[in-house]
């Protein structure tokens, strides 16, 4: 089969735009890898010694697996109450279904700010002892990170087909066994997907966490954005190489694991 | 009492009931079908007897038990799907496997029953394929496989052939027939083809609108259908308006085409002068020639002529009806030009005055 080939027009735009969105990428990664005491684009000179300072640095390695945790622990709940939520928005006839939807998915279309600010300000209110402590902080990243679990989970159910459950019920299989052995498999990929957005979007998160972290406990972005108000040190640089670096690792992981299923699927067939 | 029977089910979703006030029992060991137009409620009366959807009124019972809220998995009923529903993260063993897996059964005895099950739907050696890799009339098989294995009390089929080729249909309908002959399952049919219904079933139940318009054996329902839809629906038909001349009892007379023909009546309380259709089916009319001889039913002239190998199919116009007509093709027939004059005969008990 021969490629089909995409206007040139298109492939234009598309590379501007790709350089576009990576250009800061390579800016940041630039900057962390400077030998200059400052940060600064272009370096002054390439070397490791702003990386030697995170990896030593007492408050970005930990601000670094905080934020670890907090995805960690955030990509968990997102992934559970997400999916649930498609489930319930793709199979329950309830009316203002499509408000509903749009309410659980509001989050990531408000601005950050409004969440963090509204949720800062309810936990204050409602005086649960919420307000600047992790379990606050982890609330917020969920609420966060859901909809996009949401978002997958849904898609992956539009495209599967009800009649499966059915089946496996009226072969004797409970609502729950239907559901774990043969709904659950065919929408695993866009559960999959769902949790490591989730993770991501918690890993890489400002607004929520700016209003919400506690002292004590600084997610990475929040320690980045503190010491660069002070001082203009590439060892933020240095440190957003290592974020970097974990997204995209988690990303290439995901697809591996999303690919060698299917490779693996592939082969049992023949 | 009925093996399987609905008593009053009415189902609506929001405002326009799917089915109405359905009154049907089928027998054990029956092949029946449910025959209509697209949307008349066909799968909403299935998936009401397997237990996805509850009927908003009315009961179902089955053996004289009511099983109207009974769970699907608790009601020992079979259901292929239009789409086959083979799960596709499971190979072909797995599939048919799902439901002894589900009751428990030992491997061994599983192994068994799934190779049994393969070899009865001609399948051996395909355990380890892959939904993906099987054809339409494979994956048929497997489905039937994996509800059969079970040895469900009723079958139940959605339109099973409408997503295979002509010739595959052809095969599939017969084999399908013969296997629910031979292990003597009650198995209800929804379709939408009147072929395969007439070829098919014990009983046919004609639905048009969520309703039940005729219940009747193949022979029944095409011979002496009851209302002009059914007609229309079941074969081909010729469906003349008329008056009716004369009614004595089930029998009468009707005027059509300038002329007045012999006719059942559909129903029995017609009356004379009342408006009618009459029925007659293309492949029991006999085309002549004209001569003065003999008395024909009709006389016209030959609008057009197709050929269809087996048939020849001419369109006759008399006195501005148009009717069809179908002759086999054999040499010793008299080969009728457009424009030719022809009389039309049929046997009295032929035509139908429908109401
Ligand atoms: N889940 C549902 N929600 C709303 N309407 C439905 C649903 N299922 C079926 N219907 C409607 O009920 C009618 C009968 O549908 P169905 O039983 O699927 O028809 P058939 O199988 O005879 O083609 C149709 O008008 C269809 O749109
Ligand atoms: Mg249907």
């Amino acid at each position: 089969m021969t490629e089909r080939a995409i206007p040139w027009p298109m492939m234009a735009l598309a590379v501007v735009g790709f350089a576009y969105m990576l250009l800061p990428i390579f800016v940041v990664v630039l900057a962390g890898l400077t030998a200059g005491e400052f940060l600064t684009f272009p370096p002054e000179g390439l070397s490791l010694r702003w990386v030697a300072a995170f990896l030593q640095s007492e408050k970005y390695l930990s601000a670094f697996f905080f934020s670890f945790r907090l995805a960690l622990m955030t990509m968990v709940v997102a992934t559970i109450l997400g999916t649930a939520a498609a489930l319930f928005l793709a199979r329950s006839n309830v009316v203002g279904k499509a408000a509903l939807r749009a309410f659980f998915l509001s989050p990531v279309v408000l601005p950050g700010v409004v969440v963090g600010f509204a949720l800062f300000a309810f936990f204050i209110y409602s005086g649960m002892g919420l307000s600047r402590t992790i379990w606050g902080l982890w609330i917020g990243h969920i609420l966060y990170s859901t909809p996009y679990v949401i978002g997958t989970v849904g898609a992956a159910l539009a495209a599967y087909d009800d009649s499966l459950e059915e089946a496996a019920r009226s072969l004797g299989a409970s609502p729950w066994r239907a559901f774990r052995k043969v709904t659950l498999p065919n929408i695993s990929q866009g559960i999959q997907a769902g949790s490591i957005f989730a993770f991501i979007v918690s890993f890489g998160q400002f607004e929520v966490s700016l209003f919400l972290s506690a002292p004590n406990a600084e997610p990475l972005p929040i320690a980045m954005y503190n010491s660069l108000r002070y001082q203009f040190d590439p060892s933020a640089a240095a440190a957003g190489i290592f974020a970097i670096t974990l997204v995209i690792a988690s990303v290439l992981l995901t697809n591996r694991l999303v690919n060698i299923r299917r490779l693996l699927g592939r082969q049992q067939g023949q | 009492m009925s093996f399987v029977e609905f008593r009053g089910v009415t189902k609506t979703f929001g405002r326009a009931p799917a089915v109405e006030q359905l009154d049907v029992g089928i027998a054990q060991g029956e092949f029946f079908s449910l025959l209509g137009p697209s949307g008349c409620g066909k799968s909403t009366t299935l998936r009401m007897l397997a237990g996805f959807i509850a009927p908003s009124t009315g009961s179902i019972h089955v053996q004289g038990r009511d099983i109207t809220h009974l769970p699907p998995e608790k009601r020992d009923i079979g259901i292929v799907f239009q789409n086959y529903a083979i799960f596709p993260h499971m190979n072909v063993f797995d599939n048919i496997a799902f439901g002894l897996v589900e009751r428990g059964e030992d491997a061994a005895t599983i192994r068994r029953k799934v190779g049994a099950a393969l070899e009865q739907v001609g399948l051996s050696g395909y355990d380890e394929r892959f939904e993906r890799e099987l054809s339409g009339g494979q994956k048929q098989r497997v489905a039937l496989a994996r509800v059969l294995v079970i040895e469900p009390h009723i079958l139940l089929l959605d339109e099973p052939l409408s997503a295979l080729d002509k010739k595959m249909r052809e095969e599939m309908k017969f084999w399908i027939k013969s296997i629910q002959h031979s292990i003597g399952i009650t198995t209800i049919y929804v379709t939408h083809d009147q072929s395969e219904a007439l070829t098919m079933s014990d009983r046919i139940a004609v639905m048009d609108r969520g309703r039940v318009l005729q219940i009747g054996s193949p022979v029944e329902i095409y011979e002496q259908p009851r209302s002009r839809f059914i007609a229309e629906f079941i074969g081909e038909s010729n469906l003349l308006p008329g008056r009716l001349a004369r009614a004595d009892g089930t029998t009468g007379a009707v005027e059509v085409a300038g002329a007045q023909v012999p006719a059942r009546l559909a129903q029995p309380g017609l009356s004379t002068g009342a408006e009618v259709a009459f029925l007659i089916r293309p492949e029991q009319i006999r085309l002549e020639p004209w001569s003065a001889d003999e008395a024909p039913m009709l006389t016209g002239k030959v609008a057009d002529e197709t050929y269809q190998g087996a048939l020849r199919r001419y369109r006759i116009d008399a006195a501005g009806q148009h009717l069809t007509v179908e002759v086999p093709n054999r040499p010793e027939l008299a080969q009728l030009p457009p424009g030719a004059d022809v009389q039309l005969y049929w046997r009295p008990e032929s035509g139908l005055a429908l109401a």
